[in-house]
């Protein structure tokens, strides 16, 4: 029994429902206690990682066999998930310290962002299936809150987001209670279920559909964007990128290694062609947009395909790859849309096609933005190669190593995973090109860089993706082996040298830097106006805008087609069950004509029915 | 010491008739008289916790005479009613200003609560029946209290298919009579017993199932009430929704079905189509409306369908001869759905009030941001949302919590997967209320309103904080072992009804 536990789930719950209903006028108050209440999560979240097993117990319900407990375990994975889950609540907390300061509704906002810390901690930590629903429940609720505070349509994004996750949270209700049907217990240490009998298998789906959904992969991933375009950035650092990632993934381990031990080779195939495809397609998207927070929100979800994919390998390289993955994706992402939303706030616009030469007025803004897109396209030697390679390293193990059906369709998933990659980079290349190089638009002349408020968090995160790539082993080696128990020689497939690399990779930087350096000094270079057919054109309006820049592929014969459908929602599982569900009111308000014979015929048909049914009147 | 239980029924009954005497210029007076006759029967309802007895009016023993039966099931309908009335009341002292005749409303609604708790207390069918028609026809009063066009033609229509109910009621009472030579209810199941169903008893059964069924607005019975309840006064909606339709629909269908017919395979099929059905096609009403008392009304056929599930599930599990304890459970997920669900929508009814006195209008289309403007309103609206959709911690959680367990537990997993959908279509609905009232741009026609204040924002936020603390009803043993837990055991003991009220003399 430790009640250290209890400290960073109920502390910030607690004083963030205060906040919800606490009067607006007091503009301090939020802030502080936030503050406060996020350091002290963090510290504790330190103490429990280092600490160790903990175990805390309560009954809090029993009704004859149905026991509802407030367990509560440390245990390695969710342990290393809670200290980092805490570390993103402080960073954006300090982060919204400054970008926040006009909101209008600033105590809900603190609240929600308590709540989440909160409910995050308390996922990690339950060792009870009903807890961890609750909790599951009260970070998507906040979620909701969080994106209500944002600006203009942000209501519709947040109905959607809700609406979309509440329907992956009611799977999840409908599948704990099958589970505890099959295995008599809530406790998730006690449960291992086989995948073999429709049943189980039923729960098994219901409950990575609620993973997934959380987590953002396709084809349920359409709240993300929603509210990316009109969420406020903070927001979309915090809950899509980081804190939903992390749970998501951690509920898709769990759900794979813990509660079911995986039999079934069509499940292992459907979710490694979740993970390809999601990889795959969501980038295809991403390339194409033209909104900076919405580009990064279809990042997010590509992304979460490799962590999927990693699990879906079942091998102990890539489960470690998609884990890791996951790790850095958070961290590198949170960063980005950090980035971005500085960016917003200092540019007053997200549009790529308005922004441009941010890159010498927002400077560190564009070095912290630089590494994090290096990082997520998987370039060496920063975090996001490492945990890449480590997915690739155990795709490729699979083939070798294992029969299954998805084990034999090896080269698909490998292939999707490299090609993703490829075009994580190209996209990137336009982000940077537009926001940060190409020219500057003269409205812009005046942009400053954000407040240390806000680049404090972006040094940080991009800082670790530096040391998490550079000293790879080390995270490795602390947090990712003993979260899945593997031996901690476990080690990667072929070479890779991250120390020598690094320094190569330094040297060939240097001298690049060295050649831009000679070349400017030589004074070679002639600066002239624009010369088109006598007109000159002053060189401040010559922009060559990044949104043109895969055109080809948007206007290519086939893709166009699906781009526009995609567009237009044809694919969105919000809109399409929506209108099954107007069809079906419609109907039903058809038959509500409000004429009072129509209602006395249907009050005298239930009674014949009823009649038919009880006296037998056949 | 019996308790003395006719006073549930004098103390509103004998209000209601001085309050006329104050008229229009005695209306605080009159205000304050009805507030504390409702405090009161809250007060006589928590004071008689755990307590059950039979009392003989007159003391003429039955059969000759008439009892009043107090159980856990009355208990837990009282406390309800009891909860609900004095909230509304509350509410009505401030709202019922812009209405004319404000003590002939305050009669009414106290006559409406005499009905209904007369209706819980009666161990008779007869007087049930007529409690049953008081409270019916105080509020078609109610309902056509605003005299607009609008208000009359539901009134009206309300009028006719409660009257047919009524009328539905009134037959069976008179087969039961014809065929058992009582009207008692404890005799009737006696006798019911020892010699089985006749045909004339099978049909006065689906009498019954079918009157209550249109008091309690179960598709396909339900068409009056979403005419009915947006066209009265908020406190009245909030009445209508909150308990009304509970008491003389889901508690005398039950009281009727299980302690004095005996459930069977049959009725309790019917219990479960006819919950499922009213689930489904009430939330599908309800999404596609945009007056917010009309979405409030589907929302409650879609509600009283769960608790009418639960019920029905507890019975089919029960007449199957199965584990007793799957149906306790079965049972209590309804029946704290029943209370669970009285107290937010009584809530989400008078914040539609609030919206509607400050706007002006129900069209969620002419609303939007209104947030700002009405922070008790909103906060009060979005905990009432939030239990009614199922979220964690509120109320409408843990009781859709039981009946998804309770029916996974007793196989019928799609009949869960069917509560989860329904639930899901529920937060949409919420969602969307949200959205379109408090979130968003604010029109401009409504930059100048403000929020009403004083007893409406009092009677508010304290439903508000009873939708947070609902849980413990379950959640602390002794509170679940004196308030639920004897409501379940009223229902599972089924037909020992009869020796319970008899032998207890």
């Amino acid at each position: 029994m430790n009640t250290t536990l209890l400290i960073p789930i109920f502390l910030p719950l607690v004083a963030g429902f205060v906040l919800l209903f606490c009067p607006n006028r007091i503009r301090a108050l939020p802030k502080v206690l936030t503050l406060c209440i996020s350091i002290v999560a963090f510290a504790v979240a330190i103490l429990i990682f280092t600490q160790g097993s903990l175990t805390y117990a309560w009954s809090v319900l029993q009704i004859d066999n149905l026991r509802l407990d407030l367990l509560l375990h440390a245990k390695p994975l969710g342990a290393f998930i809670l200290l980092f889950a805490m570390g993103f609540g402080l960073l954006i907390t300090l982060y919204s310290l400054k970008s926040m300061a006009g909101a209008k509704r600033l105590n809900e906002y603190y609240g929600a962002i308590l709540l989440t810390i909160g409910g995050s901690a308390g996922i990690l930590l339950s060792n009870h299936l009903l807890f961890l629903l609750i909790f599951w429940e009260i970070v998507t609720a906040s979620l909701y809150l969080l994106i209500t505070t944002g600006g203009k349509n942000s209501n519709f994004a947040a109905t959607k987001s809700f609406a979309m996750i509440g329907a992956s949270d009611a799977a999840f209700l409908l599948g704990i209670s099958m589970v505890w049907t099959l295995s008599g217990t809530f406790v998730m240490s006690d449960i291992n279920l086989a995948t073999t009998s429709a049943i189980p298998i039923a729960a098994f789906l219901l409950l990575m559909t609620a993973a997934i959904t959380k987590a953002g992969a396709m084809p349920l991933h359409t709240w993300l964007p929603t509210s990316g375009e009109y969420a406020s950035a903070s927001v979309m650092a915090l809950l899509p990128a980081a804190i939903d990632k992390l749970l998501g993934i951690y509920l898709l381990v769990l759900v794979v290694k813990g509660l079911f031990s995986l039999q079934s080779g069509a499940l292992s195939v459907l979710l490694a062609l979740i993970g390809a495809g999601t990889i795959v397609v969501a980038v295809m998207i991403a390339m194409v947009q033209h909104n900076l927070k919405k580009l990064l929100s279809y990042h997010a979800i590509s992304q979460v395909g490799y962590m999927i994919l990693g699990i879906a390998t079942m091998t102990p390289v890539g489960v470690a790859g998609g884990v890791f993955h996951m790790l850095n994706h958070a961290i590198y992402k949170c960063c980005l849309f950090l980035c971005g939303g500085a960016v917003e706030q200092q540019a007053g616009t997200a549009e790529l096609d308005k922004l441009g030469g941010l890159g010498k007025k927002m400077s560190i803004t564009f070095t912290a933005c630089l590494i994090a897109a290096l990082s997520i396209s998987g370039i060496p030697p920063l975090n996001g190669f490492v945990s890449k390679w480590m997915v690739y390293q155990g795709i490729i193990n699979m083939g070798s190593s294992q029969t299954s059906a998805a084990a034999k369709l090896w080269p698909v998933w490998l292939v999707a995973a490299m090609f993703g990659s490829a075009l994580t980079l190209a996209s990137f290349v336009k982000l940077i090109h537009s926001v940060f190089l190409s020219r500057l638009p003269s409205r812009l002349k005046n942009v400053k860089e954000a407040s240390w408020l806000q680049t404090t968090p972006m040094i940080v995160l991009a800082a670790l993706c530096v040391f998490f790539g550079v000293f790879y082993y080390i995270p490795l080696k602390l947090f990712i082996y003993p979260a899945l128990g593997l031996d901690a020689s476990t080690t990667l497939l072929g070479t890779w040298n991250s120390t020598l690399a690094t320094g190569l990779i330094a040297v060939g930087v240097l001298l690049g830097l060295l050649i831009l350096a000679i070349g400017q000094l030589s004074k070679k270079v002639r600066l002239v106006p624009t010369w088109t057919c006598g007109e000159v054109q002053p060189n401040d309006q010559m922009i060559i805008p990044g949104t043109h820049f895969y055109k080809t592929v948007s206007s290519m014969n086939g893709l166009r087609q699906l781009y526009n459908w995609q567009e237009r929602g044809f694919f969105d599982p919000y809109n399409q069950s929506g209108r099954v569900g107007l069809a079906v009111t419609g109907l039903l308000r058809w038959l509500h004509s409000g004429l009072l014979p129509m209602y006395l015929t249907w009050v005298t048909f239930g009674l014949v029915v009823l009649l038919f049914v009880l006296c037998r009147i056949w | 010491m019996s308790i003395p239980l006719p006073v549930f029924v004098a103390v509103p009954l004998v209000t209601a008739f001085l309050l006329p005497i104050f008229g229009e210029r005695g209306k605080r007076i009159a205000t304050l008289l009805a507030n504390l006759a409702t405090a009161s029967l809250l007060g006589l309802a928590i004071a008689v916790i755990g307590k059950s007895g039979v009392y003989e009016i007159g003391n003429w023993s039955i059969p000759l005479g008439i009892n009043l039966v107090l159980d856990g099931l009355s208990s837990l309908m009282l406390l309800v009613i009891g909860t609900v009335g004095t909230a509304a009341m509350l509410f009505s002292a401030r709202y019922m200003e812009q209405y004319t005749a404000k003590a002939k409303y305050l009669s009414l609604f106290l006559l409406m609560i005499a009905g209904m708790n007369g209706v819980v207390l009666s161990g008779d069918i007869f007087n049930l029946f007529v409690f049953l028609e008081i409270a019916s026809i105080a509020s078609y009063a109610l309902v056509g209290f605003g005299c607009g066009a609008e208000e009359l033609e539901a009134a009206f229509k309300y009028m006719v298919l409660g009257s047919i109910a009524s009328i539905f009621v009134l037959f069976a009472v008179g087969l039961v009579y014809g065929n058992t030579g009582s009207l008692n209810m404890a005799y009737i199941g006696k006798a019911i017993q020892a010699s089985g169903l006749n045909l004339g008893l099978t049909f006065a059964l689906s009498l019954f199932i079918a009157g209550f069924s249109l008091k309690a607005a179960l598709v396909p019975f339900h068409a009056w009430l979403p005419d009915a309840h947006p066209s009265a006064p908020a406190p009245i909606s909030a009445m209508l929704s909150g308990v009304l339709i509970k008491t003389l629909g889901v508690y005398a269908l039950a009281r009727i079905l299980f302690n004095v017919f005996g459930i069977s395979l049959h009725t309790g099929w019917i219990l479960v189509i006819l919950g499922l059905t009213s689930m489904v096609a009430g939330a599908f009403l309800a999404l596609g409306q945009w007056d917010l008392k009309r979405l409030l009304a589907y929302s409650s056929i879609s509600q009283i369908g769960y608790v009418v599930l639960g019920i029905g599930l507890g019975g089919l599990i029960l007449a199957r001869g199965g584990n007793p304890a799957w149906a306790s459970l079965a049972l209590l997920g309804g029946l704290f759905h029943l209370a669970n669900h009285s107290v937010y929508k009584s809530l989400l009814f008078l914040t539609s009030g609030s919206v509607e006195m400050s706007t002006g209008t129900r069209d969620m289309r002419k609303m939007g941001g209104l947030g700002g403007k009405l922070p008790f309103t909103r906060a009060a609206c979005t905990v009432a949302s939030a239990s009614v959709a199922g979220v964690p911690p509120f109320s409408g959680f843990w009781s859709k919590l039981i009946l998804v367990i309770a029916a996974v537990q007793a196989h019928f997993i799609w009949v869960a997967a069917v509560i989860v959908f329904v639930s899901l279509c529920t937060l949409i609905m919420y969602l969307k209320v949200q959205r379109h009232v408090f979130l968003g741009e604010l029109p401009k026609t409504l930059k100048q309103i403000r929020e009403h204040r004083g007893a409406m924002v009092v009677a508010m936020i304290s439903l508000a904080c009873l939708c947070i603390l609902m849980c413990l009803l379950v959640i602390i043993p002794s509170l679940r072992s004196s308030i639920l837990d004897p409501a379940v055991k009223a229902l599972v003991d089924g037909l020992e009804y009869s020796t319970k009220v008899i032998g207890t003399q």
